[in-house]
């Protein structure tokens, strides 16, 4: 389903965590939303559940507001960073917990189990207490059980972060080939660029309770739309110099540019083959870019 | 030093351990007829079969039992109701937690007086009731203190003990709540299914813990029955002192034999405990996240 999200504030404890969201989510694609610590992801993602009040702006899932949805009827499931299983549950349970919610006939929800726990490797764990799982099966149960509500979106809270590397690549192809096939719109928050980078189609790059730039990977590589995003994504030198007849020169560095002479300053990203003109006459933002 | 300090730490301890032990051994040999000093020297079981024979003794016995279940069942099920509305408006710190806190630091004794004061036949309610003619005269309130049925003693603990559950219980719940409950409201649950479903389950252990704690105090506690109970039947406690203080020394052992009842009554809620804080702990024990 597509999921829209126009002029998003919200605050929390009198202070704006999410200022001005708007971006939108095309049905069955799979977005990143990417940033450091406390920049705004998760609350995002809980308003999106509506586990949290917006302040004003709105939420749309195919064209209509979720705002005056219950949130435990929006169909928007999280999993959770710390995940969230019901301790006292067997894994059978903990999955079912939705249907059971639901009345679904109890046979239909035993096919249901045996089919989640296939897709996510763990048959025959159905009667496993959730004690007695490891943290990469706790990953798996958690991601079942969110499939089994038959999420409309599917909101990834930093699902891996407790995980090594190893693992993490492995849970991220499982939720990427699981998304795929069952074509849910999926929203994964991360402040993990490579995991980012591998599994979305867009990435949304927040950065202080705004989204600075909300497109493909390519697009935020090749054409940061301003230096915050280009130096999140990799080693930047910042260089004033000189441009004569499309030649840049200064500290060290001469290369051909499409600038028209006079002073710049210049960030150049070192891994993405990119430079940042910014006019010292002119006063430019920094936003044009050049190959190397 | 460095080897002796662990020894030094737990001299009080080990101190405050013997004269419990003590007291227990000595209490126990007495309730089995062993007071050499009073010229009883064998073993028997006679004080407790007569305690059990004896209807008054028995009366006291299941009186007891009867006021400290009902005053702890219902000061669970009324202090689990108001957590349950605290946690869902979000009240579980700050100022309403003090209020919460004043009824538990206030002693048994001064909470008798309360209750005398708005109890008794001569007591506010009563004054009321007659002031608004509900009653013809401040006589026909019923009496709610020293009765057999015990209303003056509960009322009275209630209002000690459901305090102690909202307080024991209410910060557990409250990050239940937040975290598991969120989840499963997420996964579709209403507020309410939610709280059944998940938090108050995970909560059991804890709660069942603090009825057991009041449940055991209730039962063995002295000045409550004795300030505010029935003539006849009374509570164990006051009976065991009334039979540790009677002139006849002889009487002793029944004394002991009621608190041995106590006791073992007291040693099995301590084991069901221990048995449930280790299963509360271990359903909500963090796994590490790692294979």
């Amino acid at each position: 389903m597509k999921l829209e999200i126009k002029d998003l504030y919200v605050r929390l404890q009198k202070e704006n965590i999410l200022k001005d969201i708007s971006f939108g989510i095309e049905d069955g694609s799979f977005v990143s939303l990417l940033g450091e610590s406390g920049c705004g992801k998760t609350t995002l993602l809980k308003s999106i559940a509506g586990l949290l009040d917006i302040e004003r702006g709105d939420i749309l899932l195919d064209g209509d507001s979720l705002l005056p949805v219950r949130p435990q009827d929006r169909g928007t499931v999280i999993v959770f960073q710390d995940l969230c299983l019901f301790p006292h549950m067997s894994v059978e349970k903990n999955i079912c917990f939705s249907m059971e919610l639901k009345k679904t006939p109890k046979e239909e929800q035993k096919r249901r189990v045996r089919e989640l726990l296939a897709d996510v490797q763990l048959t025959g764990f159905e009667k496993r207490k959730i004690q007695e799982m490891s943290g990469g099966q706790m990953q798996r149960v958690a991601l079942a059980r969110a499939f089994a509500a038959d999420p409309k979106i599917l909101l990834l809270d930093e699902p891996f972060s407790g995980l090594d590397e190893k693992l993490r690549v492995e849970m991220g192809a499982l939720v990427k080939r699981l998304q795929r096939e069952k074509h849910v719109t999926t929203v994964l928050v991360t402040h993990d660029k490579k995991e980012a980078l591998q599994l979305s189609d867009k990435i949304a790059l927040m950065h202080q309770g705004e989204i600075i730039q909300h497109a493909d990977a390519r697009e935020l590589l090749c054409n940061p739309c301003s230096p915050v995003v280009s130096e999140y994504f990799g080693r930047s030198a910042y260089v004033t110099g000189e441009v004569k007849d499309g030649v840049f020169a200064g500290e060290g560095y001469r290369f051909a540019c499409g600038e028209a002479d006079g002073r710049y300053d210049v960030m150049m990203l070192l891994d993405a083959n990119v430079c940042c003109f910014k006019s010292r006459e002119r006063g430019l933002q920094y936003g044009k870019e050049d190959r190397v | 030093m460095k080897k002796l300090t662990p020894y030094l730490l737990s001299v009080p301890q080990i101190v405050l351990g013997i004269i419990f032990l003590t007291g227990l051994i000595t209490g126990i040999t007495q309730s089995l007829g062993v007071i050499p000093v009073f010229g009883l020297e064998e073993v028997t079981f006679d004080y407790y079969k007569e305690i059990f024979a004896k209807p008054d003794m028995l009366r006291s016995v299941l009186y007891s039992l009867y006021i400290a279940f009902v005053s702890a069942g219902i000061s669970t099920v009324a202090g689990v109701l108001i957590c349950m509305a605290l946690v869902a408006a979000g009240r579980t710190k700050g100022k309403m937690m003090r209020v919460v806190q004043i009824p538990i630091v206030v002693p048994h004794v001064v909470v008798a007086i309360f209750v005398i004061n708005i109890l008794s036949q001569n007591g506010l309610l009563a004054r009321f009731a007659y002031m608004l003619g509900i009653i013809g005269e401040q006589q026909d309130f019923p009496m709610l203190l020293y009765d057999p049925g015990g209303a003056g003693v509960i009322f009275a603990y209630l209002w000690k003990e459901i305090p102690f559950i909202i307080y024991f219980v209410i910060g557990l719940m409250a990050s239940i709540d937040g975290r598991l409950g969120e989840a499963a409201v997420n996964l579709g649950a209403g507020r309410l299914s939610s709280f059944f479903r998940v938090t108050l389950p995970l909560c059991m252990p804890s709660i069942l813990s603090g009825f057991l704690i009041i449940f055991v105090f209730a039962l063995g506690a002295y000045e409550l029955p004795m300030l505010l109970g029935a003539t006849v039947p009374k509570a164990l406690p006051v009976l065991a002192y009334i039979q540790y203080t009677h002139p006849d020394l002889k009487h002793r052992p029944y004394a002991m034999a009621l608190n041995g009842i106590v006791i073992a009554i007291s040693l099995l809620s301590a084991v069901i405990y221990y048995m449930l804080i280790k299963k509360g702990s271990m359903l909500l024990k963090e796994k590490e996240w790692s294979e």
